[in-house]
C-alpha cells in the first residue's frame, strides 16, 4: 500500500514535469519563431538598405546634383587642355 | 448528543421516492453525457479531428529570396523589396464614415471596385498586391476591421531604364521575362519551403510539425556591366538621339582584352518599375536583337581580307574615278570624286568605289570565309536572350553586286554588337574575341582569324579616320590616339521602294572605335537610327558619344595616355605623353 501510494505519487510528480518541461519547450519555441521572424525582417531591412544605397549612389542622381546644387558641368572639348 | 445527530440524520434522509427520482436524473444525464460523447467520439471523430487540426495546424510558406543581379563592382542592378499586400475578409469589413473613400483613395481605385469586392463570397481576397509598405501602413493605421496586410515581395530595379535592356525584368509572380531575369531565371530563382506548425489559442507558434521543407534561395548573378559607364553611355545616348531628333540609338562598349561588355545601351528606354508604362517597342534589347546593313563600318574588314590575302598592299594605288562607278545594273558612288587613292585613304575617305574594287580582286568565297571569321552571321557568346545571327546569305548566292555591296556594308546585317566584336581582331593583333556578360561565364581563348601584320596595318589606317582630313575628327580623344571607322548606310524600306527614293530615304549612322591605339582597350560599337535633324553622317552622330564614353572609360581605368606627336611653335615634330 505504501508503495503504491510512493509510486503513485511519483507518477503525479512525472506527469507535472513532463506538463511544465513541453509547456518550457513550447514557450521557448514561440521565443524562436520570433528570433527567427526577426532575422528574416532584418534580412528584408538590409536588402531594403542595399537597394536605397544603391538608387541613392547612383550615378544618375549624384550628376543631378552636381549640376543643380554645386553648379558643376564636365568642360566640353575646348575646355579641355592636355597637360603635357 | 444522540439525539441531536439523530436529528440531523433524519433532516438528510430522503424519502424513497425522491431517492430514486434523483437516481433517475442522474442516470439520464449520464445517459445523455454518454451518448453525446459516443457521438462526438465514436460518429463525428474524424470530422472533429480535422476541424481541430485546421484551428491549430497551420502550412506556412517559407520565402526563398530571387538572387540579385549585380554589375562588375558590385553594385546592384536588381533585387527584391519588402512590401505589403492589403487583403480583405468581405464577412468581417464594417466601415466607418468616409473609411471607404479614404482607402479608395490610398489603393487608388474607385469606390466601385470596393463594392464589388466586398459582395464576394470568398473569405479571403487580395484588394491590391506588391503596396509601399508606407501606404499600406497608412491603410492600417484606419484600423478597418476584416482589411490587414501580408508580407510580400517585389522586383526593384535602381538603375530604371539605364540599365533596363541588360536585367529586364520579371513579371508579378517573380518570374523573369525578359533579359538577364529571363536568361537565368532558374539560376535566380529559388525553391520556396514550407513548414507545419502548431500554434496555440492565442495564435503563437508553439511547436513545428513534422513536414518541413527548407527554402533555397536563388543564386546571385554577376555581370561584366559597368554602372559607371553604362550611365555615360545612356545619357550621351540620349542626347545625341534628342539633338539629332533621331529614332532609336544603340550603343555597345566591351574590353578588346577579354570580350568582357561593359556597357549596352539604348534609347529609348523604358523603366522596368513601371510595368504599366512599358511600350513594347523599345523593351528589347536592339544591341543584340535587331540587326542593320552595317555600311561602311564593314571596309576595314574587307580591306584586311584583301591585305591578308595580298592582293593590296597600304600603298597599293586604287583608281576611284570621278565617283561613278557600275557593277552590273548597279551604280556605286562615291560623296565627291577622290581620283587615284591609296588603299589607306580608300578607308580614310571611306570610298566605296576604292573598296568595291579591292574585293573584286578576292573571290566570293574568301570573302564571305573572312566575313564569318570576323563573326558576321554568327552568335557573338555573349549568351543573351533573343540574340540575332545577322543575316549573311551563302556566297554561292551571291550576285556580282553583292560581291560588290557586301565590301561596304550593304546586302549583310549584323547587330551592333556583333559590329564590335568584329574589330576585336584589330586590337588583339589578329585573335577575335567572344563577347561575355556574365562574369561567371568561362573565357574562351580567342582565335586567330588575321596575321599579327596586317592587324596592325587596318588598325593603323583606321587611326587616319579620326585624325584630321578623315570622317570622323569628333571620335577624337585628348591625350589618346583613336582608331575607328564611320558608316552611313542607307536603311533598306521594302522590296517593293527598296532604299527609297532619293531625298527620302532613311539612314542609320554608326561608328566603331577603338582606343587607345596604341594597344586597344575599349571597343565601342554606335547606331543611330535616322537622324533627321543636322547631318546623318556616322562620324558627326555616333563619332562624338564614343569621344564621350571611351575618354570616361579610359579615366575611369586608368589607362595611360598615348604618345603623341606634337608640332612644336617652330613646326618640329616631338614626341610628348
Amino acid at each position: 500500500m505504501k508503495l503504491n501510494l510512493i509510486l503513485f505519487s511519483l507518477l503525479i510528480v512525472f506527469a507535472l514535469v513532463k506538463i511544465n518541461a513541453h509547456h518550457l519547450y513550447r514557450v521557448n519555441h514561440h521565443a524562436l519563431e520570433i528570433e527567427k521572424r526577426k532575422t528574416i525582417d532584418l534580412k528584408d531591412e538590409q536588402n531594403q538598405l542595399l537597394i536605397e544605397e544603391s538608387s541613392k549612389s547612383g550615378n544618375g542622381r549624384i550628376s543631378e546634383y552636381a549640376k543643380s546644387k554645386l553648379k558643376m558641368n564636365p568642360p566640353d572639348k575646348k575646355q579641355k587642355r592636355v597637360i603635357k | 448528543m444522540r439525539s441531536k445527530i439523530k436529528k440531523n440524520h433524519e433532516f438528510f434522509e430522503l424519502s424513497k421516492f425522491r431517492r430514486r427520482f434523483t437516481l433517475l436524473v442522474l442516470l439520464t444525464l449520464f445517459c445523455i453525457l454518454f451518448s453525446r460523447a459516443f457521438f462526438l467520439q465514436g460518429m463525428q471523430r474524424d470530422f472533429l479531428q480535422q476541424e481541430g487540426f485546421e484551428r491549430s495546424n497551420r502550412n506556412v510558406e517559407l520565402y526563398a529570396y530571387r538572387g540579385k543581379i549585380y554589375d562588375r563592382n558590385n553594385q546592384i542592378l536588381a533585387a527584391s523589396e519588402t512590401v505589403r499586400s492589403i487583403t480583405m475578409e468581405p464577412n468581417r469589413v464594417e466601415f466607418k464614415k468616409g473609411d471607404k473613400n479614404k482607402l479608395a483613395n490610398l489603393l487608388e481605385v474607385k469606390i466601385k471596385f470596393l463594392n464589388k469586392k466586398l459582395k464576394s463570397k470568398r473569405n479571403h481576397i487580395y484588394l491590391k498586391r506588391k503596396v509601399d509598405p508606407k501606404i499600406a501602413s497608412k491603410i492600417l493605421a484606419l484600423k478597418i476591421p476584416g482589411i490587414s496586410t501580408e508580407k510580400d515581395y517585389r522586383r526593384t530595379y535602381p538603375d530604371q531604364e539605364i540599365s533596363a535592356h541588360v536585367v529586364g525584368f520579371s513579371g508579378n509572380d517573380g518570374n523573369g521575362l525578359e533579359g538577364v531575369e529571363y536568361k537565368k531565371n532558374n539560376f535566380l530563382s529559388g525553391t520556396h519551403g514550407y513548414k507545419k506548425i502548431l500554434i496555440d489559442a492565442r495564435r503563437r507558434v508553439v511547436d513545428n510539425l513534422s513536414e518541413v521543407s527548407v527554402p533555397v534561395d536563388g543564386k546571385d548573378v554577376h555581370l561584366t556591366i559597368d554602372k559607371r559607364l553604362q550611365h555615360i553611355a545612356f545619357q550621351a545616348l540620349k542626347k545625341t538621339i534628342n539633338d539629332s531628333e533621331a529614332i532609336s540609338g544603340s550603343a555597345i562598349l566591351i574590353d578588346s582584352k577579354t570580350g568582357e561588355i561593359l556597357t549596352m545601351v539604348n534609347y529609348p528606354s523604358f523603366n522596368p518599375n513601371e510595368r504599366m508604362r512599358m511600350r513594347s517597342p523599345f523593351v528589347k534589347n536592339r544591341v543584340i536583337t535587331d540587326a542593320f546593313e552595317p555600311g561602311s563600318t564593314m571596309k576595314p574588314i574587307s580591306i584586311a581580307a584583301a591585305l591578308e590575302k595580298r592582293v593590296v598592299n597600304i600603298n597599293t594605288k586604287i583608281d576611284t574615278g570621278n565617283g561613278y562607278y557600275k557593277v552590273g545594273r548597279t551604280r556605286i558612288t562615291d560623296t565627291k570624286p577622290h581620283g587615284i587613292i591609296s588603299v589607306k585613304e580608300v578607308l580614310q575617305t571611306s570610298s566605296n568605289i576604292g573598296v568595291a574594287k579591292i574585293a573584286e580582286k578576292m573571290s566570293k568565297k574568301y570573302l564571305w570565309q573572312t566575313y564569318s571569321n570576323f563573326g558576321i552571321g554568327n552568335l557573338t557568346g555573349a549568351n543573351f536572350p533573343g540574340e540575332s545571327k545577322g543575316v549573311m546569305r551563302d556566297h554561292d548566292t551571291w550576285k556580282k553586286r553583292d560581291h560588290a555591296s557586301a565590301s561596304y556594308g550593304y546586302s549583310v546585317s549584323t547587330t551592333v554588337a556583333q559590329l564590335a566584336r568584329a574589330y576585336t581582331p584589330f586590337a588583339n593583333k589578329g585573335e577575335i574575341k567572344n563577347l561575355r556578360l556574365f562574369k561567371n561565364d568561362p573565357i574562351k581563348i580567342g582565335q586567330r582569324v588575321l596575321s599579327i601584320k596586317t592587324s596592325e596595318a587596318v588598325l593603323k589606317m583606321m587611326e587616319s579616320v579620326t585624325e584630321e582630313g578623315g570622317t570622323a575628327i569628333q571620335a577624337s580623344i585628348s591625350g589618346y590616339r583613336v582608331a575607328g571607322k564611320t558608316g552611313t548606310a542607307r536603311q533598306f524600306i521594302n522590296k517593293e521602294v527598296g532604299y527609297g527614293k532619293r531625298g527620302e530615304m532613311k539612314y542609320n549612322a554608326s561608328f566603331v572605335g577603338l582606343a587607345p591605339a596604341s594597344n586597344p582597350k575599349f571597343i565601342m560599337a554606335i547606331t543611330i537610327e535616322d537622324p533627321s535633324k543636322g547631318s546623318n553622317y556616322g562620324g558627326v552622330v555616333a563619332g562624338p558619344i564614343f569621344s564621350r564614353v571611351v575618354s570616361e572609360a579610359l579615366k575611369i581605368y586608368s589607362i595611360p595616355q598615348d604618345e603623341i606627336e606634337i608640332k612644336d611653335e617652330i613646326g618640329n615634330e616631338k614626341k610628348e605623353i
